[in-house]
């Protein structure tokens, strides 16, 4: 039953591919979308012709629906139908169904077709939202007119026209439900472009609506024309997008994942590379989040109407509560329509009394609002009276976080604060910064919000009552709002994002005290990340520095909780436990400091801590080892560690490798490994580790001086299944240090089972730095790069290979990228100061990385 | 061409299936299968007496797919899968030598 179209499966696809080329998808992407869909239609209703000459036809109408219906046809979407039928003709519809869409499936085409009649339809659209939905974008194609004259009628007048909340309150619910599944951080960074927040379907909701609720297919009638032409735009942009997105896969795909946003990136005329899709994925965002306001603002209109009843007796539930504003049943609204004409500066009075009251704005407030946007202007910004009540919502704490969304939604913060538009939508092309820029700031708003209303009592106890005792907040609340916004510009985003904000803090009137504190936490909001992540705090020169840094302790206490909030803002997995007790622990150090003047800890001298050790041990053990025992190797652990591990020690005599290790939350160990040091030790530790899946987070290395190695690790299993791991991983040490068998044997073949071509994702660039300056008997390796499997394992056998000896490691990831700090001496026991040698090392270790290359800093 | 075949827990069919036509695939096998892993079995206890349980109900899913969208669907099936728990299944990845569509006798990619 073959049928001929003239056309082959790979010519339409040809054809398909022609066209798109042909009208350059990405400057009208929409016109191609109603010339691809007209070809289509061509196709069906020849198919469909054909079929009906060839058996005794039922008379039927034939209908495009949902996307085809409204001539929007992406290259690979489904071809949806719908077949009215009446009645009293079903039994000879399957024939006709068969015998119009099999040649349409042969060709490739993904046709879906229901048949109803008139009666089913009604039916149907008033109990299930998406076949209403798909029919509200009906077109006659073939067939009976009359058919699909009278099913609209009916259907405009019994579905689409009545009851419009309930199925405004139907769209919002889908929406919500939808939005849900792809709630997940993954979905920010690879968004499906047409069901991820502020996709295409969310401004199909916003028309339906428009349409059930206004009557007209006009979406843009009831906006500002402005307005309507930046969603317009956006729509485009997104069309454009997934234009190109199906041409390219040859598939029905809307989800934008790294590989395709390198791929379109340049076919929509944005430079190659990282930069190229950074700039296109700011555009998405923007763009996204133009839809997003438009659908909120159509959804509220819909469902925050007063009911009938309630318009009526609206003066009762009123109340008038200065000379220009008043409140309704929860929700604030202007007494006069154009106040703020008259008087700009009532418009962040607005903002307060939300806060004050604890009340919405109703829709014509917004509308009045995005109307005087123009009033917000340099006079407006510089207004005393403006900005005091900013600082003062800011310092009152409640619902900041709601409110800063509601002025970025509306507009407004972006005309307050100009430079806060330069980071509006902007994107880091990596996998660590889930959110864009000014999002970012926003949940980092909201996680001090969230500290301060004792939301992590529980869990981070400090970091609550820090919150609480802080005497400026709203300083802090502004710092974190701004703290990212060199990110606009070029050059140090903290240095330039500080002179930024001590420029807004002039103009918002405050303090040159308060001004030069914003502009210390900007210029200074990683230190703390540098510090505590990259440093051993067992030396004390590091806290000593830092706490030069910062001076004094209120500063201190402000950077740890914009530390914080920067950290948990940037995505649910960012603030690690881990992370959580080395910041912790940095912070109290310094505190510390800046209260007694000396830093604590176990910092005894070497001499005391051998006295001490007299509790625990005989005096016979102890002069054994004493002299063994090392400076730094005392500084790094407590008296009881320490006679435990000198315990250890003796028993190593009849066993040649000793493992212990102490659990922590079922993911985190501490593992103590004690044997006779031996040349590339570590290497081999990291590499076992690696083996059995133990991610290294900290690693301390001692030598004593009878040859005596004692090694310290913090590691990780995220799937809580540490201890069989750690029970394998000392068994496997066992068997390679007696060299039964061959570490590289194992990790060759652990690497070679993979067959599965890898996911693309984005390229991180290797980077070695070489500090000399920070620690007096180490030389400081900091080592960047795209993390893979057994990296670390290579970082150290390179080192070891050079001859280094590693004293302390910590190893942080973020996304794909990873942070390893080595502190290292050569093979003196020196530090490493010849130029020559630090440059071979350097290149030693970006020769290990998969590109081979990297930039040297 | 691969074929992709993943043993998963019964209820995470639906949401499988689903992401999986979202990044259009379009026709996959479904069997219902027992066995275990190393979720092993378990022992019920009903008015007093032991039952022991030894294979685990499962679903498994078959499809055939061309190279290039392998990693794309393994990450989906994997995504759509996890509950994090033990039993969660397994995915394994095998080459096709041939496929045919017997309807209209196409061969290969074609035959998809």
């Amino acid at each position: 039953m073959q049928f001929d179209f003239g056309i082959t499966p790979k010519g339409l696809i040809d054809t398909k591919n022609l066209m798109a080329q042909a009208v350059s998808t990405h400057s009208s992407p929409r016109e191609f979308l109603r010339q691809h869909s007209d070809m289509v239609d061509g196709l069906v209703r020849k198919a469909f012709q054909k079929a009906q000459s060839q058996i005794s036809t039922p008379s039927v109408c034939l209908i495009a629906v949902g996307g085809y219906g409204r001539s929007e046809l992406a290259l690979y979407s489904d071809v949806d139908l719908l077949l009215l039928y009446s009645s009293s003709q079903k039994d000879k519809l399957p024939p006709l169904i068969e015998k119009a869409l099999y040649p349409l499936w042969d060709l490739g085409l993904e046709v879906n077709c229901s048949s109803r009649s008139i009666n089913e339809c009604l039916k149907m659209a008033a109990s299930d939202l998406h076949i209403k939905t798909s029919l509200i974008d009906g077109r006659y194609l073939d067939g009976e007119y009359e058919f699909f004259r009278n099913l609209y009628r009916l259907f405009i007048k019994k579905a689409l026209h009545r009851k419009v909340r309930r199925f405004a309150e139907a769209l919002a619910k889908d929406l919500h439900l939808r939005h849900q599944k792809y709630e997940d951080p993954v979905y920010a960074l690879e968004p499906n472009l047409k069901e991820g927040e502020g996709g295409l379907r969310d401004f199909q909701i916003g028309r339906w609506l428009i349409r059930a609720k206004y009557k007209t297919d006009r979406w843009d009638s009831i906006l500002f024309p402005d307005h309507s032409r930046m969603l317009e735009k956006s729509l485009q942009f997104l069309w454009a997008v997934r234009n190109q997105l199906h041409l390219l896969s040859e598939r029905k795909q809307d989800d934008l994942t790294f590989e395709w946003q390198e791929k379109i990136g340049p076919t929509l005329g944005f430079p190659h590379g990282t930069e190229g899709v950074e700039q296109m994925m700011r555009q998405y965002h923007l763009s996204t989040q133009r839809i997003s306001n438009f659908v909120e603002d159509i959804l509220d209109r819909a469902l925050r109407e007063p009911s009938p009843l309630k318009k009526t007796f609206f003066f009762l539930g009123r109340r008038k509560i200065d000379e220009n504003f008043g409140i309704a049943y929860g929700e604030l609204h202007l007494l006069d329509p154009i106040t703020f004409k008259r008087d700009p500066t009532q418009m962040m009075t607005l903002f307060e009394h939300c806060q004050t009251y604890q009340v919405k704005m109703d829709f014509r407030m917004e509308e009045a609002a995005i109307e005087a946007l123009p009033f917000v202007d340099h006079c407006f910004r510089n207004s005393k009276k403006v900005n005091q009540t900013f600082l003062s919502i800011l310092r009152k704490g409640e619902r900041v976080e709601t409110l800063l969304k509601k002025m970025h939604e509306l507009g407004f913060l972006s005309r307050y604060i100009p430079e806060f538009s330069e980071v509006e939508g902007k994107v880091h092309y990596d996998l660590y910064h889930v959110h864009p820029v000014d999002s970012h700031s926003i949940l980092a708003v909201e996680e001090l919000e969230r500290l301060r209303e004792g939301f992590y009592q529980k869990e981070y106890p400090l970091l609550t009552s820090l919150i609480r005792e802080i005497a400026k907040p709203e300083i802090l609340f502004l710092t974190t709002l701004l703290h990212d916004i060199g990110k606009g510009m070029e050059g140090n985003h903290s240095l330039v994002g500080a002179e930024i904000c001590r420029h807004i803090g002039n103009r918002m009137g405050l303090s040159a005290e308060e001004r030069e504190l914003i502009g210390f936490l900007v210029s200074h909001h990683l230190l703390m990340v540098e510090t505590a992540l990259r440093r051993d705090f067992h030396d004390e020169q590091v806290i000593l520095r830092f706490a030069n840094e910062v001076k004094n302790l209120n500063q201190l206490k402000m950077l740890y909780l914009l530390t914080f909030a920067d950290i948990k803002a940037v995505g649910p997995e960012a603030w690690t436990s881990w992370k959580n007790t080395l910041f912790m622990e940095l912070f109290l150090k310094t505190s510390h400091f800046f209260e007694k003047g000396v830093v604590a800890g176990p910092f005894l001298r070497g001499d005391e801590t051998i006295q001490k050790l007299q509790e625990f041990l005989s005096p016979e053990i102890i002069s054994e080892y004493a002299d063994h025992l090392p400076d730094r190797y005392l500084s790094c652990y407590s008296v009881e560690e320490i006679a435990h591990h000198i315990e250890m020690a003796r028993s190593i005599e009849k066993q040649f490798l000793l493992v212990e290790w102490g659990t922590e939350k079922e993911t985190r160990a501490k593992v103590t490994i004690c044997t006779k040091d031996l040349y590339g030790l570590f290497s081999k530790v990291t590499g076992t580790m690696f083996l059995n899946r133990l991610n290294i987070l900290e690693a301390q290395i001692h030598t004593w001086g009878n040859g005596l190695a004692l090694d310290t690790f913090w590691v990780e299993d995220a799937t809580k299944d540490i201890d069989r791991r750690l029970r394998q991983f000392k068994k496997d040490l066992g068997e390679i240090l007696a060299r039964k068998v061959s570490l590289k044997d194992f990790i060759f073949k652990r690497k070679e089972s993979n067959g599965i071509k890898q996911k693309v994702i984005p390229r991180v660039s290797g980077e070695v730095k070489i500090n000399n300056q920070d620690s007096d008997f180490y030389t400081i390796v900091e080592v960047t790069g795209e993390d893979r499997l057994g990296i670390l394992y290579e970082m150290t056998e390179a080192l070891t290979d050079y001859g280094c000896d590693i004293h302390f490691a910590r190893i942080s990831t973020l996304g794909n990228r990873i942070v390893d700090i080595f502190y290292i001496q050569d093979e003196w026991g020196e530090k490493m100061v010849e130029r020559q040698k630090i440059e071979h090392l350097k290149q030693a270790l970006l020769r290990r990385f998969p590109t081979g290359e990297g930039i040297i800093s | 061409m691969k074929k992709i075949e993943a043993i998963i827990k019964p209820f995470k069919l639906d949401e499988v299936k689903n992401a999986l036509n979202k990044i259009g695939v379009q026709g996959m096998t479904v069997t219902e299968v027992k066995g275990f892993g190393r979720q092993k079995g378990h022992t019920e206890v009903y008015r007093g007496a032991e039952y022991k349980i030894d294979f685990l109900p499962k679903v498994k899913i078959e499809l055939i797919t061309t190279d290039e969208i392998v990693p794309q669907v393994i990450e989906t099936i994997e995504r759509a899968a996890k509950t994090g728990k033990i039993g969660d299944g397994k995915i394994f990845l095998s080459p096709i030598e041939e496929v045919v569509r017997i309807r209209t006798g196409e061969r290969g990619r074609d035959a998809i």
